[in-house]
């Protein structure tokens, strides 16, 4: 896959291995469709750090050379901030891999479960500095 | 119990974080209050016990006891040791960045994460949870069980089924919580995104506990005063001293029975009646203890013993202001049309 021109794989892919219908803090099942995972390379146009949820906003661009602007529903704001995040982390136009499931209404939605960069660094995850917890050091 | 209960008390989202990998082991509640035995309750200016600062629930324990423990009160040495290897295996899963493709997509069960449908990297793995003995939260009756009336047990059950899944026709059919509204007051102290946070701020005359989620307050008079007749959704709570336990009582709760609920113990009534005794058992442990009343929803009352943990000085609480980003409610809607379309 080109990291110069983002591609988009959408694909109904099955949930093989899940052995139950997903379960979320909100109602998932009824924003999103668990048959419908999708996977998203694109840049990030924006981020809306607002609750309940964070929004990402990734510009794709398609196979045909249409780009096309997703959101994408993240963690709650509080949770990310004290994990390290912030809006430096994520800055526009950074290229990422984002892997969740689609909007059951078919629109270009959907919630985020794993997020990569394009040359394959996980955020947070392994790393130092950026991951380590900030609420975790003081006990 | 509704599902979100059982993933978040059993598989308690804001749990496992680097400090295992940098401390080697969790702490168990034992441990932690033996490292403060020389600790002495520190009192305000005006001479109450001290309860300030953040505190959450950061432990491993079910509200209600699962049916494996059936008739046991507490674990073996051996099981905390077991549950204690699965945490730190659970961590170490997150910290090696495994939890997307190949945990978070086994059943929900078996994901070390709260829900299925996000990685570690949306939550606050920020404190390891603490293993304890208990069994279960709830430690009366004895068998851990929340005493539903046979109603109350049904619209459990139902809220249980629909959680989640709906079906959503309006903005009255999600729960109180995805409708940016409140969880309860039953479970402010101890539910919530990674465990809640709650400060507690006190002044001569008034203890005041801030919960993030919703920015739900309770401001408590201690002075003697009697309960006020005006019914609300967080109810009417008068505070007092008892040694250095603060026993809050709270009735006049407004009666919002017929609206959704994530969790059926959580909701009003206008016969729910919730004393609440708070006591600190170290610099950074309390012990948070309810007796729930309510013969709309329970056949006798029931009492649960909710250890919780201090934070940080410098843990802040922050914004939450719920309605305005809670884009879920026009996608659930929407996904709700998709739904009944395929139904017709």
């Amino acid at each position: 896959m080109s990291t110069k021109f983002a591609t988009l794989l959408l694909g109904v892919l099955g949930l093989a291995s899940s052995a139950g219908p997903a379960v979320a803090h909100h109602a998932f099942a009824a924003e999103f469709d668990a048959t419908k995972p999708i996977k998203l390379k694109g840049t990030v146009a924006k981020m809306e750090w607002i609750n309940p949820h964070t929004w990402l906003h990734l510009d794709v661009k398609r196979p045909d050379g249409k780009t096309e602007r997703w959101m994408i529903e993240g963690g709650p704001p509080n949770a990310l901030y004290r994990r390290g995040f912030t809006k430096n982390s994520l800055p526009i136009g950074s290229e990422l891999v984002v892997e969740g499931f689609r909007a059951k209404d078919g629109s270009l939605k959907g919630n985020g479960r794993e997020l990569t960069f394009a040359d394959g660094r996980r955020l947070f995850v392994g790393s130092s500095g950026t991951g380590a917890p900030r609420d975790g050091k003081d006990r | 119990m509704n599902d979100r209960y059982k993933a978040g008390t059993l598989l308690l989202a804001g749990a496992i974080g680097v400090l295992v990998a940098t401390y080697g082991s969790l702490p168990t509640s034992t441990n932690a209050q033996q490292a403060d035995a020389a600790w002495t309750q520190t009192r305000t200016a005006w001479g109450d016990p001290d309860l300030q600062g953040v505190w959450r629930y950061e432990g491993a324990i079910p509200l209600e006891r699962p049916a494996r423990f059936a008739g046991r009160e507490s674990l073996t040495d051996e099981e905390v040791a077991q549950i204690q290897k699965v945490e730190e295996e659970q961590a170490a899963q997150r910290l090696a960045g495994a939890e997307g493709a190949a945990v978070a997509r086994r059943s929900v069960g078996e994901s070390p994460i709260r829900g299925n449908e996000y990685n570690s990297f949306w939550q606050d793995h920020g404190r390891p949870r603490q293993v304890s003995k208990q069994t279960s939260l709830v430690v009366d009756p004895r068998d851990g069980r929340i005493p539903y009336t046979p109603d109350a047990k049904k619209a459990n059950e139902r809220a249980s089924a629909r959680y989640g899944v709906g079906p959503y026709e309006s903005f009255l059919d999600p729960d109180t919580g995805e409708r940016c509204l409140t969880d309860g007051v039953t479970a402010l102290m101890w539910q919530g995104p990674n465990g809640g946070h709650n400060r507690i701020v006190q002044s001569p005359g008034f203890v005041t506990i801030l919960h993030e989620e919703y920015l739900d307050r309770r401001i408590i008079p201690v002075d003697g005063r009697a309960h006020g007749s005006i019914r609300q959704w967080l109810g009417n709570a008068v505070g007092k001293w008892e040694g250095d336990s603060f026993v809050v009582d709270t009735t006049n709760f407004i009666d919002r029975t017929n609206y959704e609920w994530a969790a059926i113990f959580t909701r009003p009534s206008e016969t729910l009646h919730l004393v609440e005794r708070f006591k600190r058992t170290s610099a950074n442990s309390m012990e948070y203890r309810i007796t729930v009343e309510d013969p709309a929803t329970f056949v006798k009352p029931w009492t649960a013993v909710i250890p919780i943990t201090r934070l940080g000085d410098d843990t802040q609480i922050y914004e939450y202001a719920c309605h305005e980003g809670n884009y879920a409610m026009t996608n659930l809607l929407a996904g709700g049309r998709v739904d009944a379309a395929k139904k017709r």
